[in-house]
């Protein structure tokens, strides 16, 4: 195997549903040893959340099964005495400790981070709770939406006749990738220092953090940015417009008055952009419903990739919205190898997408797939805690440990839950399936 | 200065807008040496966009640049001039990191590809970060935060299903490249620590910004099927109450009791026609109906405490001076002030996250070309004669 940038660091990692996941995956995929610790008693939710009611349906998990790549699992009942001692064994050989539960529960585990420290004194600790770890508000229960909800951001999107929205996901992978950088930087301060320290990070002020124009703006003018869509208040025209076919869309955004000039040139120049009220950004912004009308008369007769082509040849910023099956097409994205072919047991053989970086020395892959329940316990348990069989199969009597959840409660086979599924997100269309 | 986590780092950055300077203003808060290279007169494009104090342009007074330049020091330099890539080069020497977010043609043919970097500086660490990558075939293809978002897939999939698809309204792609990009550069840097090798990483925008919804694509490789635009429906909410809006999220059967709790309706609990989540969600209109009548009038604070009371995932939904106002910002301190020479005293967002040990600190954003004689005169060692010089020159 090939030299990777964090190789030789240990990753102790408690966490579950997605955002902690997600730190701790980008952590494995630079070449840590992440240690993920579930439990049979109580699944890491994230399983159940995409998971399918199905006999194996935690295995089925696309959300889990992207978030835990590269990593080794092992279950450990936290709640029994002898499962805390093993974890603290972790703690001990490991480097960074990372959780994402709210503030109480790794307290009331006796596995704060001042316990902690005190096995290893040079640990780094990455706490992420939605709220972080003080304020009147900590405890609060949040989960992903509810972190792009309280970030601010939700108010200053939508449709400008609508209401607030959002995208009920990006908070999650967002505060994780955070959550990675925070431990990169408390990991260089140990590298130079010998230091640990312990990180507390509130997933709701890392979103909060991408909103610097509003806030801002509200800092100096007191003013509250209204929903623009897809405008943008420097740039016009700035939007999505409809293409040939049914659902296809392309973007197309003009960022002054040279690039609008190549744009008028490059849609064959008709007369309505010489008028006034399209002279300058401002006025196009200003009449903007006008602006996209007449472009989508344009757009409504091209396909979205032959409006790329014209485009980009006139130097405007313009591309196709993709639907995710077109993601996975795209030649650039192809030529890339962005997406890697990974094959799991229980899911099979399938393209995952990848580490969004190329590191000229030390490439950076997917090596292993997320971990099926409690797949290294063995492994890791021999290997780094040096434990015999018998201790592992006695273990596994009581139950610290396992490979099967309790309580799996699951209701159809697989074929039933994929249709049901395709009716409720996908109204039964799976026609792109095909080409 | 020394108490900072990344005290002793020394990066040479030559970003603009937003990617860019977001990865440089996590490492310089954080306590690298960040020096900031700009074009001589207009500066980084970023200053040329607002927001601006009562909306006057201003080369020293864009909000957007001033948050995402904080603690790092300002220099100009004329890379299109023979002498003003000599005098980057002699930059390079000094440093650890170089982070540059032009489009991928502009390095080398300013002649500072990483292969020559790299024999001026043989352990440097160079991020680069594209919309598009490096490599393949839409390289050199002009992109907008916009145009990131349509090719990642998320942009299909959000908005109203009879309306076009719509993006958030927040550079999300950049800011998220910017992290990538601090991410890169802080592994690759450790690793160059632990082996005295130094590398080039390629960070591309678009690829980042996919990972912000990786499911998705495997989704449909696992069963075949593509999300639609759906809106924002029940069991998601975001509704309007008496001083703003609440959002819910109600992924559980016992979220959805402790909902007929806090309605005070605890006999929806027991209706047949609500009884499952597949049928509340074919009833979402009447149940969305309910809650909506029950919000109003009431305030969001109130309603947020009484919900998490009952452990039900609910929160404000606050607009931006609501925002600054909420009483968990306030005990973290989570907004700070700082101060600055013409933009005066404002408030910032702060640390996106908190080191018990080494304290982030945001800086005041340099005014163009503040560090010049610094950084010339007592780093490169040039006087203040041939500093005018080149100044004359148009070199800086």
């Amino acid at each position: 195997m090939s030299a990777l940038p964090l190789q030789g660091v240990r990753v102790i990692d408690a966490c579950i549903y997605w955002a902690g996941p997600m730190a701790t995956a980008l952590l494995a995929d630079l070449g840590a040893e992440v240690i993920k610790i579930e439990s049979i008693q109580r699944l890491d939710y994230l399983r159940l959340l995409g998971g399918w009611p199905t006999p194996d349906g935690y295995e089925w998990s696309a959300v889990f099964n992207g978030a835990n790549r590269n990593k080794y699992g092992i279950t450990l009942n936290l709640n029994h005495p002898q499962g805390k001692e093993i974890f603290k064994s972790l703690v001990e050989i490991g480097d960074i400790v990372t959780e994402n539960f709210s503030p109480r529960v790794m307290e009331n585990w006796g596995l704060s981070y001042e316990v902690l420290k005190e096995i290893n004194p040079r640990l780094i600790m990455l706490s992420m709770p939605g709220f972080g770890t003080t304020g009147p508000w900590r405890n609060y229960v949040t989960f992903g939406p509810n972190v792009e909800m309280v970030s601010g951001m939700p108010t200053i999107s939508g449709y400008p006749d609508g209401e607030p929205m959002m995208t009920g996901y990006i908070a999650d992978p967002a505060g994780g990738l955070m959550g990675a950088v925070a431990v990169m930087v408390a990991l260089q301060h140990r590298h130079r220092t010998g230091q640990g320290q312990h990180i507390d990070l509130a997933q709701m002020e890392a979103i909060t953090s991408f909103m610097g124009g509003a806030i801002m703006d509200y800092a100096m003018n007191r003013r509250l940015q209204p929903r623009r869509g897809n405008r943008h208040p420097s740039m016009s025209p700035h939007g999505v417009y409809r293409c040939k076919g049914d659902d296809e869309w392309v973007t197309i955004t003009v960022s002054s008055e040279e690039e609008w000039a190549r744009f008028c040139d490059a849609i064959g120049n008709p007369p309505w952009p010489k008028e006034p009220r399209f002279s300058d950004t401002l006025s196009r912004y200003e009449n903007h419903d006008d602006l996209d009308r007449l472009i989508g008369d344009w757009t409504r007769q091209h396909d979205k990739h032959e409006v790329m082509q014209i485009m980009q040849q006139a130097a405007v910023a313009s591309a196709p919205v993709l639907s995710y099956a077109e993601v996975l097409d795209n030649p650039h994205i192809k030529e890339r190898g962005f997406f890697e072919v990974v094959t799991r047991p229980v899911t099979g053989t399938h393209p995952y997408p990848g580490f969004p970086a190329k590191f000229s020395e030390t490439p950076v892959t997917i090596r292993r797939p997320a971990p099926t329940l409690g797949q290294d316990n063995e492994d890791v348990l021999t290997r780094l805690l040096g434990m015999t069989e018998e201790e592992i199969s006695q273990l596994a009597e009581e139950e610290i440990i396992g490979t099967v959840p309790q309580g799996w409660a699951y209701s159809m086979e697989a074929d039933e839950a994929i249709s049901r599924l395709k009716d409720i997100h996908a109204k039964g269309d799976d026609s792109k399936k095909d080409t | 200065m020394s108490g900072q986590a990344l005290s002793g780092v020394r990066v040479l950055d030559l970003t603009h807008y937003v990617a860019g300077p977001y990865c440089t203003k996590i490492l310089a808060d954080y306590g690298a040496d960040v020096i900031k290279v700009e074009r001589p007169s207009l500066g980084d494009g970023a200053r040329g966009m607002g927001p601006f104090p009562d909306d006057k342009p201003d080369l020293e007074g864009s909000g957007l640049f001033l948050y995402l330049n904080t603690s790092k020091k300002s220099i100009t330099l004329n890379l299109k001039s023979a002498a003003g890539v000599g005098i980057l080069k002699e930059l390079v020497e000094q440093v650890d990191i170089v982070v540059e977010n032009f489009s991928p043609r502009v390095m080398p043919g300013l002649g500072l590809d990483y292969e020559t970097l790299k024999k001026i500086n043989p352990t440097l660490v160079m991020v680069s970060i594209s919309n598009f990558g490096q490599t393949g075939p839409y390289r050199d293809c002009r992109a907008t935060d916009l145009t990131i978002w349509g090719l990642s897939g998320i942009l299909y999939e959000l908005g109203e299903p009879d309306r076009e698809p719509l993006k958030m309204g927040s550079n999300v792609a950049e800011y998220v490249a910017g992290l990538y990009g601090a991410l890169a550069a802080l592994s690759a840097l450790y690793y160059r620590d632990e082996t005295g090798v130094g590398q080039h990483v390629d960070v591309s925008v678009l690829e980042g910004f996919h990972t912000m919804q990786p499911s998705m694509t495997l989704v449909f490789s696992y069963a075949g099927f593509v999300r639609k635009r759906a809106g924002i429906h029940f069991p998601w909410g975001i509704l309007p109450c008496q001083d703003g809006y609440v959002g819910f999220y109600l992924p559980t059967q016992t979220h959805w009791e402790s909902l007929c709790t806090l309605l005070g309706m605890p006999e929806l609990r027991d209706k047949p026609e609500y009884e499952t989540p597949m049928l509340r969600e074919e009833r979402r209109d009447e149940v969305t109906a309910i809650i909506v009548s029950w919000l109003k009038g009431k305030r969001m604070e109130d309603v947020f405490h009484a919900a998490q009371e009952l452990r039900l995932p609910l929160t404000l939904v606050p607009n931006t001076e609501q925002t600054l106002d909420m009483p968990q910002h306030k005990a973290r301190g989570y907004f700070v002030d700082i101060d600055h020479p013409v933009a005066g005293k404002l408030t910032y967002p702060g640390a996106p996250f908190k080191l018990d040990e080494t304290p982030w600190q945001a800086r005041q954003a340099p005014l163009l070309g503040e560090h010049n004689e610094e950084v010339y005169c007592r780093r490169l060692g040039y006087t203040e004669k041939q500093l005018a010089k080149l100044s004359e020159e148009g070199v800086i």
